[in-house]
């Protein structure tokens, strides 16, 4: 049966015809986008605690020339991770990765290699955030954590990381929602998330416009529930920081 | 006994020279208060005595160990020599409870129960524990101030220091600070304290240090220093604090 046979000339109906025959491709693609744009932001992000850790290193003037080398080394690699990531196209380095380690003999399910370009290129931008993040917390949290006795790294832990993230909470959904988006760029290497799927309706009819109009909505549909529920979840975390004012009379218990 | 005691330490900024080899050391049971005009080195030097700053030359012995030896366990030292600042630095992220634990669970491996309980006891010594499950960030000076102190106690150290523990605060909290202080001094605990306070220094003090120009230039009892008529410098310093 020719598949152009049944479909509407007419923009609307041409659109309509679309949704109503390939709406469960455009489900499966929303499924894929949203599955390496989560999980690649939340990966980014536990790949850039590490990485933020491997760049704020602080000098002693005990250290021999061994720890200074080491830590040098530690921000070298940190920081050109951020800077290769930050400065490629994330098209470019999805190619790079899938045909280079296909090429080396390693194929790895597309999916899965979508899933690490995205997390690798999530982690280099969370990196300077969480960077940022850090230097805007007060110095005194730092050394009051290490007057107490805790090391560096369980301040970094329990101590710094924590009131970071809580800070960059609204960058990361940034992140997540730019993510949502760059995913199409992964069609290049075949995964199969939206832009991809709508790719294959559109080449099905010869629909372009159609298709891609479809394409356009469902990632606005998306961005836009998924941009509200950030802000509640942003707003809900903040709820329980609020100034309360306080009485300055409180009776001092001293026994 | 001298549990803290600094050998011709030197310290700079840039190649200022702020602490010029000083030599000077606490006995137990005993409050050093630290006293003199602004910039004189006394944050400095009290943050040499925990490493938080590190020296030059000289070194810091806590009983008969130099803690500015490479090899020392300064995590460990640190939970021995507990310091209290002049903005609080409650840990922003965790409730009084927590800040009052975490060290105790995850520096001294006490179990969170055990850690509990012993911060409640300190929280009560400082009028706090039916804050125990607030934020941090939602009290008062005053407040945040004896949790800090509260805190600084539940590690159990050797030696108390403070940094100018009330200078931050409104005038009208400064005084609950104050008797907590007072408090603690009359337990035998081994205290130095930077303080601009002088009715407060005069009175629980076993001895005063006045700094001045990154020296210690008076060293002696609380008569000595503050009737000593012959130092000009004591005398102007004096009397601009009054
Ligand atoms: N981190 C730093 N970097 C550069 N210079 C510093 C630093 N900390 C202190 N200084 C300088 O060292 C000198 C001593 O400072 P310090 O804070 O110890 O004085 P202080 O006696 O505590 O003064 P105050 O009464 O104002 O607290 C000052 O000249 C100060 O500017
Ligand atoms: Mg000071």
């Amino acid at each position: 049966m020719n598949v152009l046979a049944g479909i509407p000339q007419d923009f609307l109906g041409g659109t309509f015809y679309i949704l109503r025959e390939n709406y469960p491709l455009y489900i499966e693609g929303v499924k894929y986008t949203l599955l390496i744009a989560t999980l690649g932001t939340l990966f980014g992000l536990l790949l850039s605690l590490f990485l933020t850790a491997l760049r704020i290193q602080e000098t002693s003037n005990k250290d021999g020339l061994k720890e200074r080398f080491i830590k040098r080394f530690f921000v070298m690699i940190s920081s050109s991770y951020v800077e290769f990531f930050r400065g490629t196209p994330m098209m470019v380095q999805a190619m790079i990765f899938f045909y280079g380690f296909a090429r080396m003999g390693l194929r790895m399910p597309i999916i899965i290699a979508g899933l690490v370009v995205v997390s690798l290129n999530t982690a280099a931008y969370l990196t300077e955030v969480l960077r940022a993040g850090i230097n805007g917390i007060d110095k005194g949290q730092m050394e009051a954590a290490r007057a107490i006795g805790l090391s560096r790294a369980k301040a970094l832990r329990y101590v710094i990381f924590p009131q970071a993230l809580k800070n960059m909470l609204p960058a990361i959904g940034n992140e997540l929602v730019v993510n949502i988006k760059d995913t199409a760029v992964l069609s290049v290497i075949g995964v199969s998330e939206l832009f991809y799927m709508g790719k294959s309706v559109a080449g099905t009819y010869y629909r372009y416009t159609e298709a891609f109009v479809l394409v356009a909505l469902v990632y606005l549909v998306i961005v836009i529930i998924m941009t509200r529920l950030l802000s509640f979840i942003v707003k809900k975390v903040n709820h329980k920081e609020v100034h309360l004012p306080m009485s300055q009379s409180i009776p001092i218990e001293v026994n | 006994m001298t549990i803290l005691r600094t050998n011709q330490i030197v310290k700079s900024f840039d190649g200022v020279t702020v602490l010029h080899d000083i030599s000077v050391g606490f006995e137990a049971g005993t409050v050093t208060s630290i006293i003199g005009p602004s910039g004189s080195g006394k944050s400095t030097f009290l943050r040499t005595l925990n490493q938080l700053e590190e020296i030059e030359s000289g070194s810091v012995f806590f009983y008969d160990e130099d803690i500015t030896k490479k090899a020392s366990d300064l995590n460990h030292l640190r939970t021995k020599i507990g310091m209290v600042f002049q903005s609080f630095h409650l840990f922003n992220n965790m409730s009084v409870l927590e800040n009052c634990t975490i060290g105790q669970i995850k520096v001294l491996k006490r179990t969170p129960i055990e850690a509990k309980e012993h911060a409640l006891l300190y929280l009560k010594k400082v009028g706090m524990a039916a804050f125990a499950n607030r934020n941090a960030s939602q009290l008062s000076g005053g407040q945040k101030q004896r949790v800090a102190i509260a805190r600084m106690l539940s590690m159990d150290p050797d030696i108390l220091l403070f940094d100018e523990p009330t200078s931050s605060l409104d005038p009208e909290m400064v005084g609950e600070v104050l008797d907590v202080m007072k408090q603690i001094m009359n337990e035998d605990l081994t205290c130095i304290v930077v303080t601009h306070e002088m009715d407060f220094a005069k009175e629980v003090s076993d001895r005063i240090l006045f700094m001045d120009q990154g020296r210690i230039a008076l060293d002696g009892s609380v008569e000595e220093v503050f009737n000593d008529a012959n130092n000009v410098r004591i005398a102007q310093f004096l009397h601009r604090m009054r």
